[in-house]
């Protein structure tokens, strides 16, 4: 499903060049739940950036859906990721003022999907979201729970092959981070949607099946989740 | 992406960011409204022009004379110059051809005689250019009657509306510029004289007789005549024109007489069978032109007022011209606002952008509903000039008429197609000043505008 290959990748400040990715290899398959953990600084934002297309990497290739997305244009990647990438933020990032339910549609108006089909899909994710009755509502009428809820439904309305989560309990109080992760687990059980899944905690990345954890821009491991766990605090997460 | 779509969340951002609307749509308004009103008064006032034009010029009558050929030179043999004369006579034969020429509706021999004084059987007097012609061909040639009609009796005359209009005894008169010349500024003597010049005396079936000077500065006085009829007044025109308009029309034979008794003979007799001037009337005014050519083929001399129009309607499409430009220029002024708000709602709404890029649009689509902003603040801003350039009209019309007296039909009109073209500006200018910044914000960086310090 997801195939990383070779992966480098270098920021250049004038003549200094810092090499922030080093040749990362790793595949995750379909139905998958996986969390990229590392520290601030590990590199594990840049690699997200590099799956989701946002950015070129200096070496290497990214297979999605047996697509490699380093080789495409600016106008390529934005249709690849409106079909096969799904984005959940740590801020949400809905559109102030779009209701809840248009900010769920709104991948689905950048495919020209026709209104009531829009509407129906978007009605039923809130509904598999728990949150049915607010659908009309501005995202600022939400609690920050609620508006991740409305993050993860926009993310899942394309049926995309892969979703990117950034620190998506990152804002988060204990119970509502539980309340999401629960969500996240549910969907990708019920729906097999491949979740990737960037943290830099622990009890995050336990939720999830695999944990691939980086280490100053090298991969230094990828185990089970269920491993992990077994080993003491400070050699899961450095 | 689907043009509602693109159209809801264009308007969206419209309705959300009313100052920047607002701004950006009161530039435009003013331009449009100035687009608008320029066609406006431009149109409005070449048809005010027109219509007076055509009440006095008669766009649709050809005045034919003789063709007398170039003056000959010293040299020249004068047998040919009669001969080219004789070639070029206004005769019977040629007026009969005219009538049959197609589109001539009516062709009448108009003889001017000579702004002469008419005095009444009750000793008022006016002045008045007596006119020889055909009184039967008076209403071929647009005249209706208010009194009367033309009479064949000897001696019958018909007047004008306005020959009715300004009568004075010659006591009073003098008494009254006495009066004028001593206290020029007088608003109540000016209001005696309007009143004087305003004021109708009944002459259907009265008798006039006409004065004239000699050579020597005789006075002579013509035969008595009857007023058989009285033409109506004209529409649209004031009172004031209306009495400066004093036409006196009498037959062929009663002018040929009148001419006899009051005027020294020229030496130059006219044949009875030939005209010094004849009047034909066309039945639409795109023929004149056709026509005129047609008489011009039996050597003869025509003239229209068809140049005055064209020459007043190359000036007024100058004056629109430039009246246009000015509205143009405003909407480029106007253009730069919206360029510097729409460039900074770009700034503004970078994050905006970047989440939707990273959640599928595309490069076009970001720029396509950036354009369709502009579009619409272009549209919002058309419209309410329309609604400003409707306001100014009521307003200049309403000025017209409480400065007029009422008599003269003069407002200004938005003509239909101002309002396509005020709108179409006002979109376009929208449209080419959201350019820039559609094309800035579609090459807004994703990655760039989504981080959070």
């Amino acid at each position: 499903m997801l195939r990383v290959e070779g992966l480098s990748h270098a920021f250049k400040n004038g003549n200094e060049t810092t090499l922030v990715l080093q040749q990362i290899d790793f595949r995750v398959n379909k139905g998958d739940m996986v969390a990229l953990l590392g520290s601030s600084g590990s590199g594990k934002s840049t690699l997200l950036n590099l799956m989701a297309g946002l950015m070129k990497p200096t070496e290497g290739s990214i297979y999605i859906a047996d697509h490699n997305i380093v080789k495409m244009n600016e106008n390529k990647l934005a249709e690849f990721r409106r079909e096969h990438i799904g984005f959940i933020f740590q801020a949400y990032e809905l559109i102030p003022n779009l209701t809840v339910r248009e900010n769920i549609e709104l991948p689905l108006v950048f495919q020209s999907t026709r209104p009531s089909i829009r509407k129906q899909k978007a009605l039923k994710l809130l509904e598999q979201v728990g949150i049915p009755d607010k659908g009309e509502m501005f995202p600022s009428q939400l609690s920050g729970g609620q508006q991740q809820r409305v993050s993860i439904a926009r993310s899942l309305i394309t049926e995309p092959s892969v979703i990117f989560a950034d620190e998506p309990t990152g804002n988060l109080d204990t119970k509502t981070e539980e309340e999401i992760l629960a969500i996240l687990k549910h969907l990708n059980k019920t729906m097999n949607t491949t979740f990737i899944i960037v943290t830099h905690e622990r009890e995050v990345a336990q939720q999830t099946q695999h944990i691939i954890t980086l280490r100053d821009g090298l991969l230094e491991k990828s185990q089970p989740a269920v491993e992990m766990d077994k080993l003491p605090v400070e050699e899961a997460v450095h | 992406m689907r043009v509602s779509d693109l159209t809801r969340l264009s308007w969206d951002q419209v309705r959300r960011r009313k100052v920047v609307t607002m701004l950006c749509a009161a530039g435009l308004s003013i331009g449009c409204a100035a687009i608008i009103l320029a066609m406006s008064i431009g149109e409005s006032t070449q048809k005010i022009v027109e219509t007076q034009l055509t009440s006095y010029l008669k766009m649709d009558e050809i005045t034919v004379m003789p063709d007398n050929g170039a003056s000959a030179g010293p040299g020249s043999q004068s047998t040919a110059s009669d001969e080219v004369k004789n070639r070029g006579k206004l005769s019977d034969q040629k007026v009969e051809i005219m009538r049959n020429i197609k589109h001539v509706k009516a062709v009448a021999a108009m003889q001017q005689l000579s702004y002469m004084q008419m005095t009444t059987s009750d000793d008022k007097q006016a002045y008045a250019e007596v006119i020889g012609t055909d009184l039967n061909s008076l209403e071929a040639f647009g005249n209706t009657y208010w009194q009367g009609s033309a009479s064949d009796a000897p001696n019958s005359v018909v007047i004008s509306y306005g020959t009715t209009l300004g009568l004075i005894n010659e006591e009073e008169q003098n008494k009254l510029f006495d009066a004028m010349n001593l206290n020029p500024g007088d608003p109540a003597l000016q209001e005696q004289y309007m009143t004087m010049m305003t004021t109708p005396s009944a002459l259907y079936q009265k008798q006039i007789q006409l004065m004239n000077n000699d050579q020597d500065n005789k006075r002579k006085t013509s035969e008595a005549l009857r007023v058989v009829g009285v033409l109506k007044k004209p529409k649209g025109v004031s009172d004031m024109q209306i009495a400066n308009d004093r036409k006196i029309y009498v037959s062929i034979e009663t002018a040929n007489r009148l001419r006899e008794q009051l005027m020294q003979s020229s030496g130059e007799e006219t044949a009875n069978d030939t005209y010094n001037q004849v009047t034909v009337k066309v039945d639409a005014e795109e023929n004149v032109k056709q026509v005129e050519e047609q008489i011009k083929k039996l050597t003869l001399n025509t003239q229209s007022n068809l140049l005055q129009k064209e020459s007043l309607e190359e000036q007024f499409a100058v004056f629109k011209s430039i009246a246009v430009g000015a509205g143009v220029f405003i909407l480029i002024i106007a253009s730069i606002s919206i360029i510097v708000a729409m460039t900074m709602s770009t700034y503004q709404r970078r994050r905006q952008i970047g989440i939707m890029k990273v959640l599928g649009a595309n490069l076009s689509q970001i720029r396509n509903m950036f354009i369709v902003e502009a579009a619409l603040l272009g549209l919002l801003g058309g419209l309410l000039g329309v609604l400003f350039s409707y306001w100014i009209v009521w307003g200049i019309n309403a000025l017209i008429l409480s400065m007029s007296t009422g008599e003269e039909n003069m407002s200004i009109f938005i003509p239909l197609t101002a309002i396509p073209v005020g709108l179409a500006f006002a979109v376009m200018t929208g449209i080419i000043s959201g350019i820039y910044p559609a094309v800035s914000a579609s090459r807004t960086d994703a990655l760039t505008a989504i981080k959070r310090d």
